[in-house]
């Protein structure tokens, strides 16, 4: 449904991505792991062309395009098809918690006012925010923000989400809420791309699990497959401290 | 020439209150102009030639480093001379008060434009790449997300803009308009000076509450969106941040803008 081939970028002589290739199946959740700076976001940025590749397509449904090349409306069409979760929330400060959810819908998409507030408030019911259709970005914490996001997002029905560390902004104790969402969110049937640091929430909810290092998708399989029966030095180490610490645990 | 009697403040403020009209007309048509021009240069400032944003920025200090009375001499004599010998044209016969009004739109665009630019990139990144992510068009979230947002933090700045306009503005006077600055002037010279305190001390009761009136509005609209603010302790130091920055040089900053 969603396939990247041969993704490259470069940020002035700093190659971030050197040939990414990424297929994402209707109803998978694909959870990314890597090293900071591995070019997590770059690559979700992408695929929302809010960063112009050097070089690589995107097939998403009908739509096969030069991510280098693309159109504008073309661009349009895969933002319209898609949706992103930002690390740090990105919600309109100039809009109230229920404006930020039907901008997409009225603006872009064309739904009529009336039937936007509608499925705005069933999204906004759903991430547990029925009491906060009239606040202020600011005056939300960052766990309803960041849930206002994902409602956002879910709104305009997107053929794939794209998350963004959505829970590493966040204070520890209100992880859980987010977390909680995106879980169900999974079950829905949702199709998405989670970039996460939350291995145990890797492990228990992706259907797949892609390691990235240096600009590459380096591993990538079932959970079992990464976490347990992976061979790439890379990735064990990098997941040897997590492993260990379910063996405390155990 | 009669003499005639200025010691009533009550009396003056009621002479000179009608010449408030002008004051207003150049004050606005300047705004307008200035506003329109300094849009030009602050696009201009953020578009991606280099020699463009030379440009405007070459002017805007010109514009920052002129005492706005040299510029007006400049406009109101060099301009008509210039205009009957180059190009043939005679304006002497254009009201005084356009000088004014063009003397002040050149002015502003200089000032407006930083303004500008300063409120827009206080708005930070995220907020267009959310609102692309949407699906909106890059206009559409110029103008729905970004726009709004910016014309937040460029409330106090445009506060003081037209505070110091009110104010520069009483220059008109030296090249003769009668606004109401002009109108004491005249006053006190036709009472040979005998009572310049009632007189300017009732400009100064104009002055005042116009100037109180400018900014309490501007306070309330700034209250008004309020929720735009980041929160309170980050917005606060990105505004004394921008406003030491970009506004040291033209106004002492009258009190009151941005932060409690
Ligand atoms: N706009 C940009 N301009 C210049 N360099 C950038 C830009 N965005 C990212 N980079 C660089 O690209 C590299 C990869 O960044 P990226 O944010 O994709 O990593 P990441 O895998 O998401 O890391 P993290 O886990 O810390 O979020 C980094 O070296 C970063 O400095
Ligand atoms: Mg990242």
């Amino acid at each position: 449904m969603l396939t990247l081939t041969n993704v490259h970028k470069a940020f002035g002589s700093n190659k971030v991505l050197k040939g990414v290739n990424l297929t994402v199946e209707k109803g998978d959740v694909v959870a990314i792991l890597g090293p900071s700076g591995s070019g997590k976001t770059t690559l979700l940025r992408c695929i929302n062309f809010l960063e112009r590749a050097d070089k690589g397509r995107l097939k998403l449904g009908e739509i096969d395009i030069s991510l280098k090349h693309a159109h504008s409306k073309d661009v349009l069409a895969v933002r319209r098809k898609t949706a992103f979760v930002f690390q740090n929330y990105s919600l309109f400060r100039n809009k109230t918690v229920l404006q930020n959810v039907t901008e997409g819908l009225i603006i872009a998409r064309k739904i009529p006012k009336d039937e936007a507030i509608k499925i705005a408030k069933e999204q906004l019911d759903r991430v547990g925010l029925s009491d906060k259709y009239d606040a202020y970005p600011n005056q939300l914490s960052g766990g309803q923000q960041q849930r206002v996001g994902i409602a956002r997002a879910v709104a305009v029905k997107p053929d794939v989400i794209l998350f963004d560390e959505p829970t590493s902004a966040l204070d520890p104790e209100l992880v859980g809420e987010v977390l909680c969402v995106i879980k169900a969110l999974a079950k829905s049937g949702i199709t998405m791309v989670i970039v996460t640091h939350e291995m145990s929430f890797a492990r228990d909810v992706a259907s797949k699990v892609v390691f990235m290092d240096e600009g590459v998708a380096l591993a990538s399989g079932t959970p079992k497959e990464i976490f347990v029966d992976c061979q790439e030095p890379r990735v064990k180490q990098f997941l040897a401290r997590f492993n260990n610490e379910i063996d405390y645990n155990i | 020439m009669q003499y005639k009697n200025y010691s009533s403040i009550l009396d003056n403020i009621k002479e000179l209150l009608p010449y408030l009209s002008l004051t207003f007309q150049y004050v606005l048509l300047a705004l307008l102009f200035g506003f329109i021009f300094a849009l030009l240069l602050a696009v201009m400032k953020l578009c991606k030639y280099k020699v463009l944003r030379a440009i405007a920025q070459i002017y805007t200090t010109i514009m920052r480093c002129l005492p706005s009375v040299v510029l007006l001499f400049v406009v109101y004599f060099f301009l008509p001379k210039f205009s009957r010998e180059v190009l043939l044209i005679d304006i002497d016969d254009v009201p005084k008060i356009l000088f004014v009004v063009l003397t002040f739109a050149l002015f502003l665009g200089g000032f407006l434009s930083e303004v500008m630019r300063s409120a827009y990139q206080a708005v930070s990144k995220d907020q267009m790449d959310a609102a692309l992510s949407i699906g909106l068009t890059p206009l559409q979230a110029f103008i729905r997300i970004i726009l709004p947002q910016a014309f937040y933090y460029a409330i106090p700045n445009l506060a003081n803009t037209v505070i110091y306009l009110l104010k520069e503005g009483a220059l008109a006077y030296t090249i003769g308009l009668i606004d109401v600055m002009g109108r004491a002037y005249q006053m006190n010279t036709l009472s040979y000076s005998v009572y310049p305190i009632p007189i300017f001390v009732a400009l100064a009761l104009i002055y005042w509450p116009l100037a109180i009136v400018i900014e309490q509005l501007f306070k309330i609209l700034e209250r008004l969106m309020n929720p735009i603010k980041e929160d309170k302790k980050t917005a606060g130091q990105k505004l004394k941040g921008f406003k030491a920055k970009y506004l040291g040089f033209l106004v002492q900053t009258p009190k009151g803008g941005a932060e409690k």
